[in-house]
């Protein structure tokens, strides 16, 4: 199975839906979390769910407001923000070695 | 005052829009969007909101145009599909069918159907590229009337087609037939001779207008034009637009030259046959019922006005030598002599000034300067001061021709604003028509039938095919608007004779012929081209797409095959 494109923005959504893996999440909330726009999250969670790493439903809320459009990783999505962030935590650790001034190692 | 609820609502009919052309896979995530706006804080924040959810759902809406296999639907039925949208399905359904209903009632109206071909005018030098120096070519129309005047012998017809038709031998042979019907039409071999001096037949027809009108300056100047041309280009039938301008040292000492122009000078009159023309374009378009405006204008009405293209300049450079033997009398000290010389020219200047020419307001004003020093010479005050008012007379209605054919030329900013709006309401009309066909095609082509009831448009289709119509109803009525005074300028020229307002409409006609793109008839080579060069690159661009199509169907179906 294919994996979408995983941008930054992509990464940050994962990110989010990580903290807390089991809570549906709205659409308003995702974009204020993670400060995306419309245009830029809804397309993100569209290749998501269409690659089966979202799941979707509708909940009532409250009476009087329309159902709302709630959002989920499905356990393949969550195995998958897992591993990227593990990745791209090690990443980032090898970048900070890389960083760190050599007046320890072997450049002695 | 913008109510603080305003853009919240804007929001709300954004996203029910785009909801309504998205396609169906994506409807979920559009009413989710929507839903959540009720959750957005603020007003503005809503519309930004709805402009990005909106922005998402039309580009899944032209993907799915335009790759049609990428967004399946998963409903059960079509009918579930548009149940929920059936009322506006129908507004729509209703409101562009009223629009094409709208728009062909348009072309009931003898006026639109006229606008309608005028504002086609422009295309013809696009698509006929070649032949864009080589004139119109032929005309079927007056190619037909031509017939129908041969067919009843009507002389006037037939002069009417002699005088417009392109094609110099054809005008010529009916001519001569027009004037062996009717001696009177003799007058027709100048209005034909001035487009086409070159012809083999001018010296019989300049001693048949000699005879015809023997106070006329016309036929001499038919007569000098010839030599200019022979000078030019000896034996060769050139067209007049390709004369170049003759260096004018051979002509001007051909003694027929000389004596044709010293004629032309002693003539007591000068008759283009314009009014002439006029009334007999009149008769023939009532006659025949001709409804083509562009059937009434001659050049004669915008630019030579019925003069041979070098009579002008013949009679400039007539006139330098007149005053060159009137200052060589005047060295001589023969005042009386030099006074004849000049008062000659200042003659000939005030006979041509009513042709409208350029050159010519020139020679009448610097005759009266000469006979203005000569009097003052002669210590005679009163004519010095008379000829300097003539001199300054002439020098005003000199810039008041220069200003007079530059709005000829150009046309004046009211006709070219008009004649702008019929170019662009003909593209538009063109266009949306277009629209409304490749929708109607497509639902056809996906329906599979020609069954009303078995067509259902979908509502991104629905929503271009609605553009279209109203762009053609639009488009149509700009068309109407902009056109109608000049057709009413036209009906009032045929039916009273009414001529006053014809140079307006042939400077909206000149102007109407130069394609949108192109600035002046000079860049009409430019803007051809870069229409075709559009044209090709949109061919290629959807050829490409017609085979990556292709490909991309092919591929999943050897893949199942496997």
């Amino acid at each position: 199975m294919k994996t979408p494109r995983l941008s930054p923005q992509t990464l940050r959504v994962l990110e989010r839906f990580i903290e807390r893996p089991t809570a549906w999440r709205y659409g308003y909330e995702l974009s204020r979390e993670t400060g995306l726009k419309s245009g830029t999250l809804y397309p993100i969670l569209m290749r998501l769910a269409k690659f089966s790493l979202l799941e979707t439903k509708w909940v009532t809320t409250e009476d009087g407001v329309p159902p709302r459009h709630t959002y989920r990783l499905t356990p393949k999505g969550a195995e998958l923000a897992r591993a990227q962030q593990a990745t791209s935590r090690s990443t980032a650790r090898a970048a900070a070695r890389a960083r760190r001034p050599a007046f320890s190692g072997g450049k002695a | 005052m913008i109510p603080a609820a305003f853009p919240r609502s804007v929001a709300i009919l954004l996203l029910r829009f785009a909801i309504w052309i998205a396609p169906h896979d994506t409807l979920d995530w559009g009413r989710g969007m929507l839903n959540e706006l009720h959750h957005v804080e603020g007003n503005w924040s809503a519309l930004i909101w709805a402009v990005g959810g909106a922005g998402v759902l039309a580009k899944h809406a032209v993907l799915a145009l335009i790759l049609p296999g990428s967004h399946r639907r998963t409903v059960s039925s079509a009918s579930e599909l548009f149940a929920k949208e059936l009322p506006m399905r129908k507004a729509t359904l209703t409101a562009t069918a009223a629009c094409i209903a709208a728009s062909l009632l348009f072309f009931l109206a003898p006026v639109f159907r006229q606008a309608f071909q005028v504002s086609l005018a422009q295309w013809h030098d696009v698509f006929h590229v070649d032949q864009r120096w080589l004139g119109r070519g032929p005309d079927p129309e007056l190619q037909a009337l031509a017939q129908k005047a041969e067919q009843n012998h009507d002389a006037e017809a037939l002069a009417f087609v002699a005088i417009r038709t392109e094609n110099p031998s054809e005008a010529a042979r009916l001519a001569d037939e027009a004037v062996h019907l009717d001696a009177n039409l003799t007058w027709v071999y100048a209005a034909v001779a001035v487009q086409y001096s070159y012809l083999s037949q001018i010296d019989r027809w300049v001693t048949d207008l000699k005879k015809y009108d023997p106070q006329n300056a016309l036929p001499y100047f038919i007569v000098a034009e010839k030599i200019d041309i022979d000078a030019v280009s000896p034996k060769t039938n050139r067209p007049v637009f390709a004369k170049g301008i003759a260096s004018g040292a051979e002509s001007h000492e051909n003694p027929i030259w000389q004596s044709a122009m010293a004629a032309a000078f002693l003539s007591p009159k000068l008759d283009t046959y314009l009014d002439r023309v006029k009334a007999l374009d009149r008769k023939v378009l009532l006659r025949y019922h001709v409804d083509d405006p562009f059937q009434a204008m001659t050049d004669g009405y915008s630019w030579w006005r019925g003069l041979p293209s070098y009579s002008a300049w013949d009679s400039s450079r007539y006139a330098q030598s007149v005053f060159e033997a009137g200052e060589a009398l005047e060295a001589r000290g023969d005042r009386e002599g030099a006074l004849q010389k000049y008062s000659a020219a200042a003659r000939f200047g005030q006979m041509m000034g009513s042709t409208d020419t350029f050159w010519v307001p020139r020679v009448a004003q610097e005759a009266y300067k000469r006979l203005a020093s000569l009097s003052l010479q002669s210590a005679n005050k009163e004519q010095s001061q008379l000829y300097a008012a003539l001199a300054d007379q002439a020098d005003q209605t000199q810039k008041e021709e220069m200003v007079s054919r530059r709005n000829r030329f150009i046309g004046n900013e009211v006709s070219s604003w008009n004649a702008f709006l019929v170019r662009v309401s003909g593209v538009a009309l063109l266009f949306s028509f277009g629209l409304l066909l490749v929708c109607a095609a497509g639902v056809i082509v996906r329906g599979k039938s020609l069954r009303l009831t078995a067509l259902r448009p979908s509502p991104l289709t629905l929503g271009i095919g609605f553009t279209g119509a109203l762009g053609t109803l639009l488009a149509s009525a700009v068309l109407y608007v902009s056109y109608r005074p000049y057709s009413e300028i036209f009906q009032t020229f045929i039916r009273k004779g009414e001529d006053a307002s014809l140079s307006d409409l042939a400077s909206f006609l000149g102007a109407t012929q130069i394609p949108l793109g192109a600035d002046s008839f000079l860049g009409v080579y430019g803007a051809a081209y870069e229409f075709w060069g559009i044209v090709t690159v949109l061919c290629v661009l959807v050829l490409s797409f017609a085979v990556f199509l292709h490909f991309r169907h092919r591929r999943p179906a050897a893949a199942s095959a496997v």
